[in-house]
């Protein structure tokens, strides 16, 4: 078996900017990202959704490159861009031709130092946002199906239970003020890590880093929530409308251990057993043996960057012809039989080595098949601000690959258990308008 | 129009350091003794490897029997073989960490995977198996065809699917290029003996292309898929060329009526170029300065400056036989006439100012840098080699290209756009609420209403 070694130099800066490099001269290619620790689990309440807004002011002007000019740099030089926020990290990234570092470098710093944005600024990016919340929830059939509708049945503490894109009233009330204070409260270095990858050498980056970073002045250590859930003890439901889509859809989640136990190592394996594609018992038994369901699948959203209550979920489309009922049933026997069963030894070595494959393309993994190194990059950037450790990379395979059948039936037994489970039905208004005709 | 705020620049921004050459991996290849064509490269990052085994031919090639035959043959190859049910395939491959998919556009199909470098044989051994021994069983066939049958019902609720049949249809007439995907009456008459016909026809070694990049040794990679691949026969199909498209003239809209839409997709077109062409490279650089890249001169004026849209967009879609340009944003019900008049705005343009030599270099920067990413990752390496193999395309292609952009000028620009961006005769395509946006789209052009089945209301 062939393992994969990651080369990597990592430096915390005086002001609390965590540094990593993984040097690769494969290619003139260099993959910047800068990750900050907040997301939209604790956006503050009233202002749902802000934390994905203020990620769209980030790009709209810094004290020295005004409003434009960070794309235009960033392409100008042979490079493409984005940024994007999850529930506890915040991402901006760059992957350009390495002789373009510098300026990078310079661009982060100075939006990390200093935004400078204004109201026609705002006022633009909640336009644009509106629009990208319609485009991909409110006019796509199952938009924003379950991530945005299971939250609110699933979990009681307003940190996880809200709407992460934002309700447009919250939209509309986020003022300059907001934008300011939530930059000078969470975007500050020592809640940050900046992360070089590809073309660049261990000592080159480090010097760069001080050069262009280390006098931006550390801020107070910034304020969390306490995100934590109150102990769930019952099945919770909950009903949203499928307004364009005709097959009435279903997601069930349930709640999953803290990252890094070792529980959580075999629920990773467990989810690879239930979700891992065509061969994933959900899809083999639902759409490909029993044939209720058009579509079975999921697991677990971001296993390496999630840092509060989280869920292992399946989104099941089913066939009309079949009741909720009936649906949930099949569901139901799939996750009795691996309660009851477990696993073969044969399925435990397959499931391990289709991990092992699959964790080798996330490192590699392009998002959208441009972005080179981003599942690298977004690993070390959780193993760096989550557990200051970002030669994880390298060793976390082995709680995985260490995993017992034993430890997965167990796993199966006290996670996948009614009272631990949400489940959310979508309903298409159309579909149910001809039943009642 | 555009500029209602003065565009300030960027002050002490670090210069570019020097360029590193860029230089792409040794390709080898080799045509076996039953004439398939093999392309590998080697590249290490991961103890991975990537492999499509492609077949020149596609939907387009059996359109008139039926749209999308060529697809769901695809699809029902992998469900079994003479000597493993389809569970058996999903668990073999799960056996040695692979992925694979099967499927097939207008003019392609595809077995395309994924795996680790040490199960490199028995993955390729399983490709072979699909390519060859497919059975079609019946249950599966079944099985397949009615997911289809959801499929296609659900596509028809999807605004970007609606917008792209109609714009194929409008560009393409009765060429098979204006089919998109079937209709729920065509899938139910899918028989399981057409595909074993497609099958049969175009899965054949003379008619393919293997592509494998990743990490191994060449040399040894070769000898195994000679091993795996050698004893296979089959000859190219004969295809005939389907009937010529039409040439819409002048600007028509077309209205894909969806009640309730809380968003308009625009999607407008018109015909263009294949990869062949000579102004494949100029059109690509005209396409990224107009809407191709996020520093596109139509991003920043409708999404950073207006805010009518979160992802515009435009593009050069190439299909063997034809081309065509496109552009595309979901906008707000208010402002589609608005969103169309900055459109039309920015290609006219295009059409008649130089670009300045700043702008240019600019682009060209962005294009030339862009595409030597496909360095750094298998999967991206793969890709470029396949557009190459696939369309014919010099073997130095990879190597010139960015040659060939940075020598492009204002005058190249502006010719390519005024040939290829043909404003006064754009198609017009408009998904959303009839009620909301009939008026304005009717500003542009004549209107013809649609709805969401394909069928014409006016």
């Amino acid at each position: 078996m062939k393992r994969l070694q990651i080369g990597i130099e990592s430096t915390k800066l005086a002001n609390g900017l965590h540094v990593v490099i993984a040097p690769d001269s494969t290619a003139p290619v260099v993959t910047v990202g800068i990750y900050y620790k907040i997301g939209f689990r604790l956006e503050p309440q009233g202002r749902s959704g802000f934390a994905h807004l203020f990620e769209h002011m980030m790009f709209q002007g810094s004290a020295n490159a005004p409003k434009m000019q960070h794309i235009k740099l960033v392409n100008s030089s042979g490079g493409v861009l984005n940024g994007s926020t999850s529930y506890d990290v915040t991402n901006y990234y760059e992957a350009v031709p390495s002789n373009a570092l510098e300026r990078i470098l310079w661009l982060e710093a100075d939006r990390m130092r200093a935004l400078k944005v204004d109201d026609e600024n705002l006022k633009n990016q909640r336009d644009v946002v509106k629009e990208e919340v319609r485009v991909n929830v409110m006019n796509q059939p199952y938009g924003g199906f379950p991530w945005l509708d299971m939250p609110p049945v699933a979990f009681r503490n307003w940190a996880n239970a809200h709407n992460f894109y934002g309700d447009f009233a919250d939209l509309d009330a986020a003022d300059l003020a907001d934008v300011q204070a939530f930059f000078n409260t969470y975007y500050v270095p020592n809640n940050a890590v900046l992360l070089m990858l590809g073309d660049v050498k261990a000592e080159e980056g480090i010097a760069l880093a001080k050069k262009y970073f280390a006098d931006i002045p550390a801020g107070a250590p910034p304020p969390f929530a306490d995100p934590s859930e109150p102990e769930q003890v019952e099945e919770r439901r909950g009903n949203v409308e499928e307004k364009f889509g005709t097959l009435p859809a279903m997601a069930i989640g349930y709640v999953m251990p803290q990252r890094r136990t070792a529980d959580w190592c075999a629920m990773a394996l467990l989810d690879q057993a239930l979700h891992g594609g065509r061969a994933g018992r959900m899809h083999r038994e639902l759409v490909l043996e029993k044939q209720i369901a058009v579509e079975a699948g999921g697991g677990i959203d971001d296993l390496f960057g999630y840092n509060g209550p989280t869920q292992m979920t399946t989104r099941i489309l089913h066939k009309p012809e079949y009741s909720s009922q009936a649906t949930l049933d099949a569901f139901d026997a799939a996750i009795r039989d691996v309660r009851e069963n477990g696993i073969s030894a044969d399925e435990l070595e397959q499931l391990k080595v289709k991990w092992r494959s699959d964790y080798y393309a996330t490192l590699e993994g392009g998002r959208g098949g441009y972005m080179p190194k981003y599942g690298l990059m977004h690993l070390l950037a959780c193993f760096t601000l989550f557990d200051d450790e970002p030669q994880l990379v390298n060793t976390i395979l082995d709680g995985f690959i260490a995993v017992t059948r034993e430890e997965i039936q167990a796993a199966a037994r006290k996670y996948l258990r009614n009272e631990k489970r949400a489940i959310v039905f979508r309903t298409p208004i159309q579909a149910s308008a001809k039943e009642a005709a | 129009m555009m500029a209602t705020r003065a565009v300030e620049v960027a002050t002490g921004v670090p210069a570019l350091a020097s360029e590193r050459s860029v230089t792409w991996p040794r390709r080898t290849r080799a045509r076996l003794s039953n004439g398939l064509e093999v392309i590998l490269a080697e590249a290490h990052s991961i103890p991975k490897f990537h492999g499509e085994l492609f077949f020149r031919s596609g939907n387009a090639a059996v359109a008139a029997r039926a749209p999308g035959l060529a697809e769901m043959t695809a699809t029902v190859v992998r469900t079994g073989t003479t000597r493993r049910a389809s569970r058996q395939i999903e668990e073999d491959l799960r056996r040695i960490g692979a992925d694979l998919s099967s499927g097939a556009g207008a003019d392609t199909s595809a077995i395309s995977f994924a795996g680790l470098s040490e199960f490199a044989e028995p993955l390729l051994g399983l490709v072979n198996e699909l390519a060859r021994e497919a059975s079609f069983p019946d249950g599966e066939f079944e099985r397949e065809r009615r997911q289809k049958l959801e499929e296609v019902k659900l596509e028809r609720t999807q605004p970007g699917f609606l917008a792209g049949e109609r714009l194929r249809k409008v560009l393409f007439g009765a060429h098979p290029y204006g089919q998109v995907s079937p209709s729920e009456e065509q899938v139910a008459a899918y028989k399981r003996e057409d595909l074993q016909t497609v099958y049969r026809d175009f899965y054949t070694p003379e008619n393919g292309i293997l592509l494998l990049v990743g990490d191994f040794d060449s040399n040894e990679m070769l000898k195994s898929a000679e091993k795996v691949f050698g004893n296979w026969a089959g000859k190219k199909p004969d295809l005939k060329p389907g009937a010529a498209p039409p040439n819409p003239r002048g600007r028509r809209i077309y209205l894909v009526h969806v009640p309730g839409a809380v968003q308009t997709q625009i999607l407008a077109g018109c015909h263009a170029i294949t990869r062949k062409h000579p102004d494949w490279v100029k059109l690509g650089l005209t396409n990224s300065l107009y809407g191709g890249a996020f520093n596109s001169r139509l991003v920043m004026n409708i999404r950073e400056d207006k805010g009518y849209t979160y992802s515009p967009r435009s593009g050069v879609n190439a299909m063997r036989q034809y081309g065509y340009f496109s552009v595309s944003a979901a906008v707000r019900n208010d402002v589609v006439a608005a969103s169309l008049t900055e459109i039309f705005y920015e290609m006219d343009k295009l059409r008649s100012v130089p670009v300045p030599e700043p702008e240019l270099a600019d682009a060209q920067n962005y294009l030339s840098g862009v595409f030597s990413m496909g360095l750094a990752t298998q999967d991206g390496l793969l890709s470029q080699l396949s557009t190459v193999a696939l369309n014919e395309l010099p073997d130095d292609y990879l190597e010139t290209y960015r040659q060939k952009v940075r020598a492009l000028t204002p005058q190249d620009l502006l010719s390519t756009a005024r040939k290829y961006l043909d404003s006064a005769n754009m198609q017009i395509v408009i998904v959303g609420d009839r009620e909301q946006i009939e008026e304005q789209a009717g500003l542009f052009g004549e209107v013809e209403l649609y709805d969401a089945q394909g069928a014409r209301q006016s």
